[in-house]
């Protein structure tokens, strides 16, 4: 199902909270809306199901207008799922109960479905690997299983759009990596469109199609994750998905000249129109190299602050041109605390392939 | 290597005696339990067992027969049932309104729900009468209107419904709408996305999960209804509609010559009943604990629209007609010269106040043994509740569990049951050795401390849990124990909770009526019973005077606590 937000504005009081969003969904697409807290992206996630109506502007889902200012239809009247950052399990129902209330009061459930409605509550338990936990109560399961039954609940009625709302942040680590297969294959076997909210660029990155990076109430950027990640438009993408450094200077015919090292050119690897205007360089850390050598070209001298060993690599922290540089480089580039280094860009080795 | 080992030795010999000593005064503790107690309940239900000092079910029997009991219990029971309807009904709506929607100034709202809690329920009776009285305010009221209405007679069964349930919504209000709160918006957004309209989701999912408190609430109006005195002795006693309690009552002071088996029999009858109450609402508030959040969500989730005005003019003039219409009809009637004249400005004068503030040597007692009673019960309950609250939470066992439970049964146990057993207990602590502590002023003490000392162990239990046990640990290992810590750490930070508790502790012994109406002797009166006693005489301007002038106290005095408390908690809070 197709979604299309046309100039939607939310204010809440004297806070706005989005500002003229214009977005459009195509059919099975997994969108990722991407932002810092505060951003404005679970306010979207509420105007989509319904549970808020838009201060100006519209919402369509599918063929039918479904919110403007003037009219809004409850959640319950649209065709969708929706999975919570809370779980959000009703505690006096067991793990069947979850499933069947959709598909009993959801009215745009196949009538086929509705009928066989024991055959889609095992068909689905069997989809999220619940079979044997059909009759336990909410409070009788892991965090990983509670989450399975809240995907469980939110697809069973076959909605054509699942909301999700950081389903995965209340979960550890490992769990969290589990699950993102789950939610992948969940998108494929059901060919809904989803819309994922998270404030984790790993998640976006590793399962939607297109990612929409928010803040402060607007959309930064919209596209796939490669694009997202290597060509950033704005310095907030860049800083907030490539973790970047945002190095000030002049561009001139395709060279970056760092302000106040005249003597330093960068080549242009593919770096967007929009940053460039700004006059920024963005270098994300594993772009970057160390080196002792001061004979080297185009190197800017800084000084180590910070060194983290992660196993794979070495993260370090370096301080130059007033600024402070995070550079990872592989554990064979040893240097200590208060160390004289060079950074280096490593454009020559990776050139970042994007099609666009 | 002599020395060496004696320095071993010595460490554990202290330990060995103070452990020894420890558990010498644990013994004494628990004894002191069971005396104070466990042993008066004992006493109760042994007397009913006796016919002519010899073991028998002859009283049980001979009351189950009688045609009176019965139509005892059928009051009791219409009331019960009758009053609790109202309390529940008007309990969920209020606790929903405020939990659930956007009405304003709910802050205040709560305040004006809480009142007839704090106001002892004879003296709203009090009130009440006065609004519909022969001159009240209701008859002056209704005259206005173009038609003729009905008279009220609040001394009815209807009346006494009335009262009952007005004055115990709050306990329902209380419990529901921390449990409304409690409910987790997504729970029912989860609902609406599967399909389920706002109405079909308060159904399926907000009452199934609100209803372990809701029915707790109810029950806890269910048993204060049960229990009441004040309400039925005052409405139902010159009606001639008698109800446990207050048959209880009639039979003790009444001294027929099987008076007090009589009434030992229909206590343990009554008492049964609350315990078994007090039983399934304790359970019941345990399961609706189950709710995985424990935060409580005060943002409005409904949105009344064009409503909220009506609505909330709709709630201010409940809250006007029942809790401060009655009491200024009261005080009306206590500014009276005489009762039955009407109110106009050559009528007016503070006479009975002169009286009950001069003249009358028996409202000056009362007034005195009240304020007495109250202040030391006040100051005996901080010191041992907080105390026993401190060990009951720092070093939770079965023992500390245990006591608790005993400490809580004179207060879960109806007034005149447990004013019964005191007077079986300490007439005679030792059998046929009468030291004359029932007959003198002791006997209240000891029965007050017995039945409100669980009030305070639960406030200083909720100070306790406040200060996290890391906060003491810090304060010992800064080198503070024993005073300092206490008074450095302890009771800055515990101090608001403990003056809730005592705060209400010397309120409800000031006030109190069920206790003292049955344990009050000549020179032993407390203001309860000379209000009665004011009004079964006949004197309601004195009996007014008297209860505008507590509702003046309390007012007083929950202005007093408040203020301490906001000034505590901001030179806390500054010192962080």
């Amino acid at each position: 199902m197709s979604i299309k937000i046309s100039q939607i504005s939310k204010q809440f009081d004297q806070f706005t909270a989005l500002k003229d969003i214009q977005l459009s969904i195509e059919p099975g697409e997994f969108i990722a809306i991407l932002g810092p807290s505060g951003c404005g992206k679970t306010t979207l996630l509420r105007l989509l199901a319904g549970f808020l109506s838009p201060t100006a502007g519209s919402i369509e889902i599918g063929e039918s207008q479904v919110g403007t200012a003037k009219r809004s239809l409850p959640p319950e009247q649209r065709n969708i799922g929706m999975v919570f950052q809370s779980f959000a399990l009703w505690p006096h129902l067991n793990v069947k109960d979850h499933i069947r209330f959709p598909i009993q009061h959801h009215r745009f459930v196949p009538s086929a479905l509705k009928k066989n409605e024991a055959k889609r509550v095992e068909e689905v338990l069997k989809m999220v690997d619940l079979e044997s936990f059909a009759d336990r109560m909410p409070s009788e399961l892991s965090g990983g299983q509670k989450q399975r039954v809240a995907l469980a609940r939110a697809i069973a009625p076959k909605p054509e759009l699942l909301l999700m709302d950081e389903p995965l942040s209340n979960l550890d680590a490992e769990l969290r990596m589990e699950m993102r297969n789950e939610i992948q294959s969940i998108h494929r076997l059901t060919g809904a469109t989803i819309v994922y909210v998270t404030h984790d660029q790993g998640e976006a990155l590793a399962m939607a199609d297109r990612i929409v990076v928010m803040n402060q109430g607007e959309i930064e950027q919209v596209g796939t994750p490669p694009e997202i990640f290597a060509r950033p438009k704005t310095p907030f993408v860049a800083k907030f998905v490539g973790k970047a450094n945002l190095v000030k200077g002049s561009w001139k015919e395709g060279k970056f000249t760092p302000e106040s090292l005249p003597n330093v050119q960068w080549q242009d690897n593919g770096i967007e129109e929009g940053m460039k205007n700004q006059g920024y360089y963005p270098a994300r850390p594993e772009q970057l190299q160390l080196t002792k050598d001061q004979d080297i070209q185009n190197a800017i001298p800084a000084v180590i602050t910070s060194v983290q060993y992660q196993g794979k690599e070495i993260h370090y922290l370096v301080q130059a041109l007033e600024q402070e540089w995070s550079v990872h480089a592989d554990i064979f580039d040893k240097f200590d605390l208060g160390e004289q280094v060079y950074i280096q860009l490593k454009g020559a080795v990776v050139k970042d392939r994007v099609k666009v | 290597m002599n020395q060496m080992s004696n320095k071993e030795i010595m460490p554990r010999r202290a330990l060995s005696s103070s452990f020894s000593r420890k558990s010498i005064f644990k013994l004494l503790a628990l004894l002191l339990i069971i005396i104070v107690f466990l042993i008066p309940i004992y006493r109760l239900v042994w007397m009913s067992f006796q016919v002519d000092g010899s073991l028998s079910f002859a009283n049980y029997t001979t009351i189950l027969q009688d045609g009176k009991t019965w139509s005892v219990l059928h009051n009791t029971i219409l009331v019960v049932l009758g009053s609790t309807a109202i309390s529940v009904s008007l309990g969920i709506l209020l606790a929903w309104l405020v939990a659930y929607t956007d009405i304003r100034a709910k802050k205040m709202m709560q305040f004006f729900i809480v009142l007839p809690f704090v106001i002892p329920s004879y003296i709203s009776t009090l009130a009440w009468t006065q609004f519909f009285g022969a001159n009240g305010l209701y008859g002056k009221l209704m005259s206005m209107l173009p038609f003729a209405t009905e008279e009220i007679n609040l001394y009815s069964m209807g009346g006494i419904i009335f009262v009952l349930g007005l004055s115990h919504y709050p306990l329902v209000y209380l419990l529901s709408v921390s449990v409304f709160r409690r409910i987790p918006r997504e729970v029912e957004h989860a609902s609406r996305v599967s399909g389920a309209s706002g109405w079909k989701t308060f159904l399926k999912v907000t009452l199934p999960l609100a209803l372990p408190g809701i029915a707790s609430g109810g029950l806890l109006a269910f048993i204060a209804n049960l229990d009441n005195f004040g309400i039925p002795a005052f409405l139902g006693i010159p009606a001639q509609i008698d109800v446990l309690s207050t048959y209880i009552y009639q039979q003790v002071i009444g001294f027929g010559p099987s008076a007090f088996q009589r009434a030992a029999t229909f206590s343990v009858i009554l008492g049964v009943l609350a315990l078994l109450g007090t039983l399934v609402q304790w359970f019941l508030l345990r399961k609706s604990k189950r709710l995985e959040t424990t935060v409580e969500d005060k943002t409005p989730r409904i949105f009344l629209g064009k409503w909220k005005p009506l609505i909330e003019v709709g709630l201010w003039c409940f809250f006007f007609i029942t809790s401060i219409v009655p009491f200024i009809s009261m005080g009306m009637t206590s500014l009276l010269s005489a009762y039955g004249v009407d109110f106009t400005w050559e009528n007016i004068s503070l006479k009975n106040y002169q009286f009950i503030l001069e003249t009358s040597p028996k409202a000056k007692r009362a007034i005195g043994n009240s304020v007495q009673l109250a202040l030391v019960i006040t100051i005996v309950g901080v010191l041992i509740g907080t105390a026993f609250a401190y060990y009951r939470i720092r070093k939770p066992n079965r023992l500390n569990q245990l006591s608790e439970m005993a400490i809580s049964l004179p207060y879960a146990l109806p007034g005149t049951v447990m004013a019964l057993s005191m007077i079986f207990a300490w007439m005679e602590p030792i059998p046929g050795w009468n030291p004359g502590i029932y007959g003198s002023i002791m006997i209240l003490f000891i029965a007050y401390i017995t039945r409100f000392l669980i009030l305070q162990v639960r406030g200083s239990i909720t100070a306790v849990l406040q200060v996290d046990y890391s906060m003491e640990e810090a304060a010992i290992v800064s080198g503070s124990t024993g005073f300092s810590k206490w008074k450095e750490i302890l009771l800055p930070l515990m101090l608001p909770s403990i003056l809730s508790g005592a705060f209400l502790v010397f309120l409800t012994a000031l006030t109190e009526l069920t206790v003292s109406s049955l344990l009050w002797s000549s020179n032993a009166e407390t203001i309860g019973v000379i209000i009665f006693s004011f009004e079964q005489a006949g004197y309601t301007t004195y009996s007014t005077a008297m209860s505008s002038l507590i509702i003046f106290l309390i007012i007083l005095g929950f202005l007093l606590l408040s203020g301490v408390q906001f000034f505590w908690s901001r030179k806390v809070a500054s010192k962080q």
